[in-house]
C-alpha cells in the first residue's frame, strides 16, 4: 500500500478507537465534573456494557447494534447501585480512597464477571462484516462509519440532554457550584446518582459498540481503555467536555500511528509516554485550568 | 476493657517477632514456610509504598520498582557471580535512581494526576523490558535468577527464612527510623499543608524526591529478593496486580502506620490462602474487593485502629450515646 494508504488506514483507525476512548472520556468528566470524583473503575462499566451486548445477542441474535440501548439502560442501574453504596460514603474524603476505592471495585467486576462469563477472550461476528465502504484509494468497513455515526448520535444526544433539560441545567449547576446548587434546592444527592448512572451508560455504548466492530474481549479489557480515557481527560482538562473529544480523537491517532510505526507492543505505552510528557510540559492538562 | 495504645503495640510487636521467629519449628511442610517467605517479602513491598503514601504520593505502579530491583539485582549476580545477598542492594540502588528519576517528573503533580503517571510509568517499563531491552532481559520470557542459598545446603529453606526476616525488621526499622527522623515529620508537614512547609522553609520537591528514593529503594530489595527467592523472573512482575497488592494490604492494615502493611499482609494473605481451601479462583479477588471496599467506607484508618475503634464503641455504648457518623482522612 502507498504512504497516503497507510496514512489514511491509521486515520481511520484511530477515528474508530477514538469513539470508544470519547465515549469513556465523556463519562468519566460528567461523573468528574459533578461529583469531583475520578472512578478508575470505570473501564469495568466498558467490560460489563461489551458482555451484556454479546449475551443478548447470542440468546437472542437480533442486530447488536440495537442492544446498545439495553446495555445503556443495565448500566445507568448499575451505575446508580454503586454509586449510592460505595462512592457516596466516601464522598469528600479524600482523593486517595477514592481511587482506592476503585482498587476495590476493579477486583469485583473483573472477578465477577470472569466467574459468570469465564475468562476466555471472546469475540462477535457483526452482521455487516465484510462489507467495506470505498473512501479514496481506501476500503473502510462499514462497522467503523456505523461506530462513529453512534458515537456522534450519542454526543449529540448528551449534549441536547446537558443543555435544555432540567435535569441536564441541574446537572450543570451542581458541576459549577455544588453549595450554590443545594441552595437554590437543586437534590444534589439524585444529581450525583443520575451523573454517575449516565456516565455508566456512556461507558457501556462504548462497550457495545466495541463488541459489535468485532474486537476481542475477555473481563480483564476494560483496564487499560479506562486509565487511557483518564489520561484523554487529563490531556483535555479535567470536567472539560470538548477536551474529551478532541482528547480522545487525538489519542486513538496516537496510538494507531504509534502501533505502525514503532510495532505493536507500543499501542498501550504510548499514550502515557505523551500523558508524562504533557504533564511535565503542562501540569494542569493542555486546556485545563486549575485542576483542583 | 481498657488498654494504652503504646503498651497494645508493644506487647503486639514483641509478639509478633516471637511468632516469627518460632513458627518455622511448628511446622514441617515446605508450603507453609514458602507462604511465610512470600508473606515477609510482601511485608516489606507494602511498607515501601506505605512509605510514600505516608509522605502525600499514592503511587498506582509500585510494580515499576518491585520489577526494576528483581530485573537489576538479578542480571548483576547472574554476570558478575557475586551472591544474591549482595547484589539485592545494588539492584534496590538501581530502582532508586529510576525512582528519582519518575519522582522527578511527578513532584508537581498530586493525587489522580501521580497516580496515573504511576501506572503509566509500570507500563512503560514493562514495554521497554519486553522490547528494547529483550536482548539483556529476555522478553516475555523472562530469565531464571540465581538462588538466594543453593538449594543443595541442608536446611536451605530454613536459612533464607530466617535471612529474609532480618531483613524484613531491617527495612521496617529503617522505615520506622525515617518517619520519626526530621525527614518524616517533613513528609507529614507537606503531606497536611505544603504551603505551610514550604513557609517552615521546607523544600517540598527535595522530600518529595527522598520519599520516592526510599520507597523504590525498599520495594526493589523486596523485589529482588522474591526473585532470588523463586529463581526465575517475567516481565509479569510489572503488571498491575503486583502495583495493587501492596496498596490492598495497607489500606486494610491501615494507611501511614508502621504496623499497618504487616497486620494487612498477615491478614490477608491468612484470608487468601484460606478461600484458596475452598477451590475459588475468582471468587477470592470479588472477595478481597470487597474486604477493601469494606474497609475503606467502615475502618478508614485500617485493622490497626481496630482495637481503639471497639474501645470508643463500648465507651459510647456504656454512656449509651449514638455513634458519630465515621469521620474519614
Amino acid at each position: 500500500m502507498d504512504t497516503l494508504g497507510i496514512f489514511l488506514q491509521i486515520i481511520f483507525w484511530g477515528l474508530y478507537a477514538g469513539c470508544i476512548y470519547i465515549l469513556l472520556a465523556t463519562g468519566l468528566n460528567l461523573i468528574f465534573g459533578v461529583m469531583k470524583i475520578v472512578n478508575f473503575a470505570h473501564g469495568e462499566f466498558l467490560m460489563i456494557g461489551a458482555y451484556i451486548t454479546a449475551t443478548v445477542f447470542f440468546l437472542t441474535g437480533i442486530n447488536p447494534y440495537l442492544i446498545i440501548l439495553l446495555s445503556m439502560l443495565a448500566l445507568i442501574g448499575i451505575g446508580a447501585v454503586i454509586e449510592r453504596f460505595c462512592f457516596r460514603p466516601i464522598l469528600g474524603t479524600g482523593k486517595l480512597n477514592e481511587i482506592f476505592l476503585s482498587i476495590g471495585l476493579i477486583y469485583i467486576f473483573q472477578n465477577g464477571a470472569a466467574m459468570i462469563w469465564g475468562d476466555s477472550w471472546q469475540s462477535v461476528k457483526s452482521p455487516y462484516d465484510g462489507i467495506t465502504v470505498p473512501v479514496g484509494s481506501l476500503s473502510v468497513p462499514l462497522d467503523y462509519i456505523l461506530i462513529m455515526l453512534f458515537t456522534a448520535v450519542i454526543l449529540c444526544g448528551l449534549y441536547l440532554f446537558l443543555k435544555k433539560t432540567t435535569i441536564g441545567m441541574q446537572m450543570r449547576a451542581t458541576s459549577q457550584n455544588r453549595k450554590g446548587a443545594m441552595l437554590v434546592g437543586i437534590n444534589v444527592e439524585r444529581i450525583d446518582i443520575i451523573s454517575f448512572g449516565l456516565g455508566c451508560a456512556l461507558a457501556a455504548a462504548g462497550g457495545t459498540l466495541w463488541v459489535v466492530s468485532g474486537q476481542v474481549f475477555n473481563p480483564y479489557m476494560g483496564s487499560i481503555p479506562a486509565v487511557k480515557a483518564f489520561a484523554i481527560i487529563i490531556l483535555g482538562g479535567l470536567g472539560s467536555i470538548p477536551g474529551a473529544i478532541i482528547g480522545g480523537l487525538l489519542m486513538g491517532l496516537a496510538e494507531n500511528g504509534a502501533a505502525v510505526l514503532l510495532g505493536g507492543i507500543w499501542k498501550d505505552a504510548i499514550s502515557f509516554v505523551i500523558l508524562i510528557v504533557a504533564l511535565v510540559v503542562r501540569p494542569t492538562g493542555l486546556f485545563g485550568e486549575k485542576g483542583e | 476493657m481498657y488498654f494504652n495504645r503504646d503498651e497494645l503495640a508493644k506487647y503486639g510487636m514483641i509478639a509478633t517477632l516471637a511468632i516469627a521467629v518460632v513458627i518455622p519449628f511448628l511446622t514441617d511442610s515446605m508450603f507453609i514456610l514458602n507462604l511465610l517467605v512470600l508473606m515477609l517479602i510482601f511485608i516489606i513491598f507494602a511498607s515501601s509504598w506505605n512509605l510514600l503514601a505516608y509522605s502525600g504520593q499514592g503511587s498506582l505502579g509500585h510494580a515499576a520498582f518491585f520489577g526494576i530491583g528483581a530485573y537489576a539485582s538479578t542480571l548483576i549476580a547472574a554476570q558478575s557471580g557475586i551472591t544474591p545477598f549482595v547484589t539485592i542492594f545494588i539492584g534496590a540502588a538501581v530502582a532508586a535512581f529510576i525512582g528519582i528519576l519518575i519522582g522527578l517528573t511527578c513532584v508537581r503533580l498530586k493525587e489522580w494526576f501521580l497516580a496515573m503517571v504511576t501506572f503509566g510509568f509500570a507500563i512503560i517499563v514493562q514495554t521497554l523490558t519486553v522490547s528494547v531491552l529483550a536482548p539483556v532481559t529476555g522478553g516475555w520470557d523472562g530469565l531464571s535468577s540465581p538462588r538466594l542459598l543453593s538449594p543443595s545446603i541442608p536446611g536451605y529453606q530454613l536459612i533464607e527464612y530466617y535471612a529474609i526476616l532480618v531483613i524484613t525488621i531491617a527495612s521496617i526499622a529503617a522505615i520506622w527510623y525515617i518517619m520519626k527522623s526530621r525527614i518524616g515529620l517533613a513528609f507529614l508537614a507537606i503531606r497536611e499543608n505544603e504551603l505551610e512547609a514550604r513557609a517552615a522553609g521546607l523544600d517540598p520537591v527535595r522530600y518529595r524526591l527522598l520519599a520516592f528514593a526510599f520507597s523504590a529503594y525498599i520495594a526493589g530489595v523486596a523485589g529482588a529478593l522474591e526473585i532470588h527467592h523463586i529463581g526465575y523472573l517475567t516481565p509479569e512482575l510489572y503488571g498491575v496486580d503486583n502495583s495493587f497488592w501492596p496498596i490492598t494490604y495497607v489500606i486494610l492494615g491501615g494507611l501511614g502506620t508502621l504496623a499497618g502493611p504487616v497486620v494487612g499482609t498477615v491478614v490477608l494473605t491468612v484470608i487468601w490462602e484460606g478461600l484458596k481451601a475452598t477451590g475459588l479462583t475468582f471468587g477470592r479477588y470479588v472477595i478481597v474487593g470487597v474486604i477493601l471496599i469494606l474497609a475503606i467506607i467502615f475502618l478508614p484508618r485500617g485493622l490497626v485502629s481496630l482495637p481503639e475503634q471497639v474501645q470508643e464503641w463500648l465507651k459510647r455504648r456504656r454512656r449509651k450515646e449514638p455513634l458519630p457518623e465515621p469521620v474519614g482522612d
